[in-house]
């Protein structure tokens, strides 16, 4: 074989032959540069290197020899066989050197947009590394300009946020003033109103029974001086005359004179206003007003008056919104053609890209105002802020056609992309970069830690000193002549003598000396320092000023407020499908670890353990260093688009929910603490409390200051005390009072929900003052909960959620609600509990029932704990359910027909089923998993529409949330998104390192994580899931670790670092939860799958590099259908694998493709409750949907920036309402189908 | 930065892989086209047990031109003056592309073995060559035991 090899390789370059040419001496040689460098131009005569035999070059020069076909043949045979890659640089053609002219293998150099051969470029490559070099200490002299505005900033936010909270008291005190004022005096004037009325009644009777009285004496003397005047009977005497007549004078007098006084009675009382009613009300409506002081003033002084917010705002943000004004103007350029927004910042190229030579006129960095900017920024003090940001350059828009995978393909010879910086962390402000963050950059830096490779392009590391020659050095030329010298002497000395001796003798001693510094350097370098000075100059003209138009861009952000529509029917359809996860999991921990165990036995230890990305060999081999990595291609290839139908609409609970998750986190606490003192409150008092409350829903409850708490918990402590007394018993109230009902739901009495709802809604109207920001939800809130209160009262399903919000003091309460689905609320309590890692102390003693098996709890780790509540306990709670559980079925199919009645679209049957539960454990009446099943068959059979339906409609986009941006609701590449137990969509910010959640109607809520690898930092973050109990599960990708956050997003734990082993990672992708809790992670350049505990600790994986059945090659997204089906997109292999829980392959399906059911590199993937699979066919910028044994269902969507229109898929979820969300990475948004 | 020619890299790689007998050449940590080369004096030689070290250069235009080679030790012989230049035909005229450098050095190397008074470079030792090959051999024995040996 060692023969065989040497037969096919040329003498000269003692290579592979390359074109070999074959020269009449039978003898071969590759063309170029062997041969050529053999040419004798004077005689035009090729001297053979093997038999010196001379041959006559042909007219047209050496190509002119004939091939040597059959080497040629051998050749690739040879290759054929030992499967080895083609030659870098087999194809090229050697031509000269723009710069130095010489012969050589000449490639791009973005530095003079020449081709240039490597020793050029090198020498270029270093001026660059120089100058960067030299930039970056500018950079470093100057950044503490922007750590000065830092420290501003976080003062000025700490200002504000006294400030805010100091107004926003003042606020509350002017309302009770206000308030007060307004009661005492109606009471006042109503107590008085009261008084005239009972005196004026008690003299107007009076007066009307004397009326009466004389009328009726009257009236008889009348019938009787009638009767006896006119008879001439002797009954009278004289003086008996003589008084009757006076009498009746008397009375004739009395009636003439006789006079009512209407008018003393006719009085009116009227309300006599000291002020017009009407301007009353309107000072009373605009009593205050938010005034922002003036820029110059600092936020926070102002607390003691209500000044009002205009300009303040606007000008706090200013820097913000002038960047983002930037971006948008960059984006709409890009928008305008079609095109990428994502990379401004070099002209739309990735990092490293090769620009277009013809199109790209400014230096290697394509936006040559940049750097120049820092580096001019002393010298031009005068500079608007606007030279703070970057300028877009109109001229490097052109180089975007680059983006488009076509040309890059088509192209790849003239471009290179070493560094893709697609998912780097950019500056929100400036959109610069960050380096180190670009895969490339980290893995040249891995490569040169390991001394692989050199190091390329590291402003921050000083340069490699790689200075080379570049002319032959001296020691060679001389020795030319010295070689002249020699056969000089040996001319001479064959003419005899021995006397030049002398004259050899004193030259060589100098030629010594010198070449023993084999490689001189001075020259080239002080050559390079010309150069970069020219280049410099070069620079600082092409600075164009940013286009100043602006951009709408804001028309797709405020599609985001849309679907506050809510309805409240569909409420409840989104109530947790957590649910419906237990039933997919019918083992217990033990029968999970001995399974995972053997698993971990069984499993192969083979792994590719290279961390270098796999088109890596390719790309060295076969491109070299002319076309850029696969990784990057397969995200850039992703284009193309569509839409589709489907109309639903999100509901507020998301932000009801959230509030009470959050609630529950921050309210358990001190909830508990007070808890001994609470308990006392009994039942009966607690009861007359609501109903207080629910019968003066006008009166100001400072009672929940939750509401308040739940956004900043921080200043709930300081609001509140003015207000405690008031508040806590209440609370208390509610809690004991759940608990109690939860524990014997069919105890209580049916008045009570309606209490419930009642107090609910009185609350939520007493919050409304306190929760500003929150009032849009609370207004929907209110609304559905007055219709819930109705729809109670017919027993309906309806109302599933509906007590959730009393609960909402109460965080186990709102976890039983929240779908632990099927086990009696009491253990769910016990098991909350645990779960938020409480010491076992008793939260309600009236529950008794659970809390043995709560104390046995507490001794085990909380998964443990969780499973044992969830199966051991169930049998007992079994037998309290039954009775309850059986009227479930009406209720829910009733609940099933009204909802297809209202035309909304029948969820999945075990959604159904769940938010039954949901709706039973909040009453206290739990359903059993027989009773769930029994309804799902009744909801089916009266639905009779199936999810199938549903997806087949889909295509049209429901609505879309963010823009490009760092703000909130912005997103710079998003990746991950996932579906909170509540219907929140969160979303893994991945270039702003920071997880954003937003509620179902995609109203931003609340963000966590900053850049960084400590903890609750993110780098690059890709993968998001949610537990069941809210936790966040993030990836986060380039710290190689996995993090889990509370519910609240404050950090939890991490495990983790980059490795091949168990449980390292290779850049985390995708990440997901089944019901158990198992966190399976995408690990993707490890080319497996791994599974965790929930608190970490590894159980297995599966997975190796590979194509065949089981394998993967860089697995980015995975979800767990609730049958425990593991989907994976294995996107190199353009194919969706689903395995069990063994990492066993029960089917894959898709090849490449873009036909239906093809795929080029999926990524996200998300399984409904029903087993549809939902593929983000990243390649071909579309969704696709397959039904549960993965045939193809429908697709939708395709390149573009329009609506339904993707560029560059990622992560995909769909919500128990049968929403998929989707995950638009270089549109910077999630679009909801 | 002028990457390395492949050939070098190749040609290098295979002298540290697979080193000729009695020659070692190992390129200069600073130049990878300069080589620190030692040959040991042929058997049945006037050179015999001695350590001959050389400096070998590959010019630019390698190898399209000749290495160039000297001898750094002093040694005596015909075709190898005071200087260590030696008068070789492959490394001037002959040169071939062909060549490399294990077979340059092996060409040395049998130089040694058969000196060349024919074709002097050092006359003086030519001619004592040619007329009392004996001394000469003598001198070259002590040359060698004097400048090869003893370190």
């Amino acid at each position: 074989m060692e023969q065989f090899e040497q037969l096919l390789t040329c003498a000269i370059c003692l290579d592979r032959y390359r074109n070999p040419k074959l020269l009449p001496c039978q003898h071969s040689f590759c063309m170029e540069p062997c041969l050529e460098g053999l040419v004798d131009y004077v005689r035009r005569q090729v001297k053979c290197p093997e038999c010196r035999a001379e041959h006559r070059i042909p007219y047209n020069g050496v190509q002119g020899f004939p091939t040597n076909v059959t080497l040629q043949r051998f050749l690739e045979l040879h290759i054929e066989i030992t499967g080895e890659l083609p030659d870098p640089t087999s194809g090229q053609i050697m031509e000269r050197c723009n710069v130095c002219s010489e012969k050589a293998y000449c490639s791009f150099c973005s530095h003079c947009d020449k081709k240039i051969c490597e020793e050029c470029k090198g020498a270029h490559m270093e001026i660059l590394r120089r100058e960067i070099s030299r930039i970056n200490n500018q950079i470093r002299r100057g950044i503490h300009r922007l750590q000065d505005t830092l420290a501003l900033v976080e003062k000025n936010s700490q200002n504000i946020q006294t400030n805010c909270l100091s107004v926003g008291e003042e606020v509350e005190e002017i309302y009770r003033r206000l308030n007060k004022a307004l009661k005492d005096r109606t009471e006042y004037l109503r107590g008085e109103l009261d008084r005239y009325l009972s005196t004026e009644l008690r003299s107007l009777t009076t007066l009307k029974e004397n009326l009466e009285q004389e009328i009726s004496n009257i009236l008889s003397n009348c019938d009787l001086a009638d009767k006896h005047m006119n008879e001439n009977v002797d009954i009278w005497d004289d003086c008996e005359l003589m008084d009757a007549k006076e009498i009746f004078l008397k009375t004739v007098e009395f009636i003439r004179n006789f006079e009512y006084e209407n008018s003393d009675y006719s009085r009116k009382v009227r309300l006599v206003l000291a002020h017009d009613p009407n301007q009353l009300v309107l000072h009373v409506a605009g009593f205050g007003d938010l005034n922002i002081t003036n820029a110059n003033s600092v936020f926070g002084q102002s607390s003691s008056l209500l000044q009002p917010p205009g300009p303040g705002l606007m000008r706090s943000k200013s820097d913000h919104r002038l960047a983002s004004q930037f971006r948008q103007q960059e984006e709409r350029g890009y928008g305008e053609r079609g095109y990428g927004d994502d990379d401004q910042m070099l002209g739309g190229r990735k990092f490293g890209d090769r620009s277009k030579p013809t199109a790209e006129t400014t230096s290697r960095y394509g936006r040559s105002g940049d750097y120049g900017d820092d580096y001019d920024h002393d010298t031009r003090p005068a500079r608007s802020k606007y030279s703070r940001f970057r300028r877009h350059q109109t001229t490097e828009n052109d180089s975007d056609s680059e983006q488009t995978p076509r040309v890059r393909f088509h192209e790849n010879k003239e471009r290179e992309r070493p560094l893709d910086t697609e998912d780097v962390t950019r500056g929100p402000l400036s959109g610069i970069t960050r380096l180190a963050d670009s895969p490339r950059v980290m893995q040249k830096m891995q490569d040169c830690e390991s001394g692989k490779t050199k190091k390329k392009e590291e402003p921050p590391k000083p340069p490699e000193p790689k200075v080379v020659p570049k002319r032959p050095p001296p020691p060679a030329v001389r020795q030319v002549s010295e070689e002249d010298e020699i056969s000089r002497i040996k001319k001479q000395n064959k003419g005899a003598s021995t006397s030049t001796e002398t004259v050899t003798e004193t030259r060589p001693v100098i030629e010594e000396r010198q070449r023993k510094t084999p490689a001189p350097e001075a020259a080239s370098s002080t050559e390079e320092s010309e150069e970069s000075v020219s280049v410099q100059q070069r620079k600082t003209p092409t600075k164009t000023p940013a286009p100043t138009t602006r951009r709408p861009s804001d028309a797709s952000h405020k599609k985001t407020t849309r679907s506050a529509s809510s309805d409240s029917s569909s409420t409840e359809s989104s109530t947790s499908s957590s649910a419906i996860r237990t039933t997919g999991a019918p083992f217990t921990t033990e029968e999970v670890k001995k399974k995972i165990l053997s698993r971990v036995e069984t499993t192969p230890p083979s792994r590719n353990a290279s961390s270098s990305p796999q088109a890596k060999p390719f790309q060295s081999r076969f491109l070299q260093n002319k076309t850029a990595p696969t990784p990057p291609k397969d995200e850039e290839i992703e284009t193309s688009s569509e839409e589709e139908t489907e109309t639903e609409e999100e509901t507020d609970e998301e932000t009801e929910k959230t509030d009470n998750k959050e609630l529950a986190k921050t309210d358990i606490g001190p909830l508990l603490a007070r808890s001994a003192n609470a308990r006392d409150n009994s039942v009966e008092n607690i009861r007359r409390r609501s109903r207080e409350e629910a019968d003066s829903p006008s009166r100001n409850r400072y009672t929940s200051p939750r509401e308040k708490e739940k956004e900043e918990p921080f200043k709930y402590s300081r609001s509140r005390t003015s207000t405690v007394a008031e508040e806590e018993p209440t609370r208390y109230g509610y809690t004991s009072r759940f608990l109690n009902k939860s524990k014997s739901s069919a105890a209580i009495p049916p008045e009570e929900d309606d209490y419930t709802s009642r107090y609910s809604t009185a609350d939520d109207d007493s919050k409304y003052p306190t929760s500003r920001s929150r009032y849009m939800a609370m207004k929907d809130r209110r609304q559905r909960l007055a219709r819930s209160r109705s729809s109670q009262q017919f027993g309906d399903e309806d109302e599933s959620e509906e007590p959730i919000s009393p609960t909402s003091s109460n965080p186990s309460a709102y976890l039983a609600s929240r779908g632990y689905g099927s086990s009696s609320s009491a253990h769910d309590l016990a098991r909350s509990r645990s779960s938020h890692a409480l010491k076992s102390r008793d939260n309600s003693p009236d529950r008794s029932a659970s809390s043995a098996a709560e104390k046995d709890g507490a001794a085990l780790s909380s998964w443990a704990r969780y499973l044992k509540n969830k199966y051991g306990n169930r049998s007992g709670a079994k037998d309290k359910d039954v009775a309850s559980g059986v009227s479930t079925p009406s209720a829910s199919s009733s609940g099933a027909a009204r909802r297809l009645s209202l035309g909304l679209p029948l969820r999945s049957s075990t959604e159904l089923a769940s938010s039954d539960d949901d709706s039973k454990n909040t009453q206290g009446s739990p359903t059993t998993p027989t009773a769930a099943t029994a309804v799902v068959g009744i909801a089916q059979a009266v639905a009779g529409t199936t999810p199938r339906g549903q997806y087949l409609q889909k295509c049209q986009q429901l609505f879309q949330i963010g823009s490009r941006g760092s703000e909130a609701g912005c997103f710079t590449w998003p990746r991950g998104v996932a579906v909170g137990p509540d219907n929140t969509i969160v979303v893994a910010d991945s270039s702003n390192h920071r997880v954003q959640v937003f509620d179902a109607n995609g109203r931003f809520l609340k963000e966590f994580g900053q850049y960084g690898n400590k903890e609750g930092e993110f780098d690059c973050l890709a993968g998001v899931a949610v537990n069941r109990i809210g936790q966040y599960i993030i990836a986060d990708r380039y710290n190689h670790r996995i993090q889990v956050f509370d519910p609240s997003g404050r950090f939890l734990r991490a495990f983790g670092s980059q490795g091949t082993a168990d449980g390292r990672f290779n850049y985390p992708w995708g990440i997901t939860t089944d019901a158990l809790g198992f966190i399976y992670v995408c690990d993707k350049e490890n080319h497996r799958v791994q599974v965790f505990q929930s608190d970490g600790t590894f159980v297995g994986k599966f997975g190796s590099m590979g194509n065949k059945e089981g394998q993967l090659e860089h697995p980015h997204y995975i979800a767990v259908s609730s049958t425990n089906r593991v989907v994976v997109s294995d996107s190199n292999n353009h194919r969706i694998q689903i395995f069990d829980v063994n990492g066993k392959v029960l089917t894959s399906f898709g090849s490449e493709g873009s036909a239906e059911g093809q795929f080029k590199f999926p990524r996200g993937v998300a399984v409904d409750d029903q087993g549809y699979i939902c593929v983000a066919d990243s390649g071909n910028n579309r969704i696709q949907i397959f039904s549960p044994d993965g045939t193809f269902l429908r697709a939708f969507g395709c390149w573009g920036i329009g609506k339904g229109e993707f560029k560059g898929l990622e992560g995909v979820a769909m919500t128990s309402n049968g929403h998929i969300l989707v995950c638009d990475r270089e549109n910077h948004r999630i679009q909801v189908f | 930065m002028a990457s390395l020619p492949r050939r070098i890299i190749k040609e290098t790689q295979r002298l540290m892989q697979e080193p000729v007998p009695g020659i070692s050449a190992v390129p200069d940590d600073s130049n990878a086209r300069y080589f620190h080369v030692i040959v040991t004096g042929p058997e049945d030689s006037p050179f015999e047990g001695g350590l001959f070290k050389l400096e070998l250069f590959l010019p630019e235009d390698y190898p399209m031109s000749a290495p160039k080679v000297r001898f750094i030790t002093k040694i005596y012989h015909p075709n190898i003056d005071r200087l260590g230049r030696i008068c070789l035909d492959i490394l001037k005229d002959k040169w071939s592309p062909a060549l490399q450098i294990r077979t340059v050095l092996l060409s040395i190397q049998a130089l040694l073995s058969a000196p060349n008074p024919d074709d002097p470079l050092a006359n003086d030792v030519a001619e004592l060559w040619k007329v009392n090959e004996s001394e000469a051999i003598r001198n070259a024995k002590e040359w060698t035991r004097r400048y090869a040996m003893d370190n």
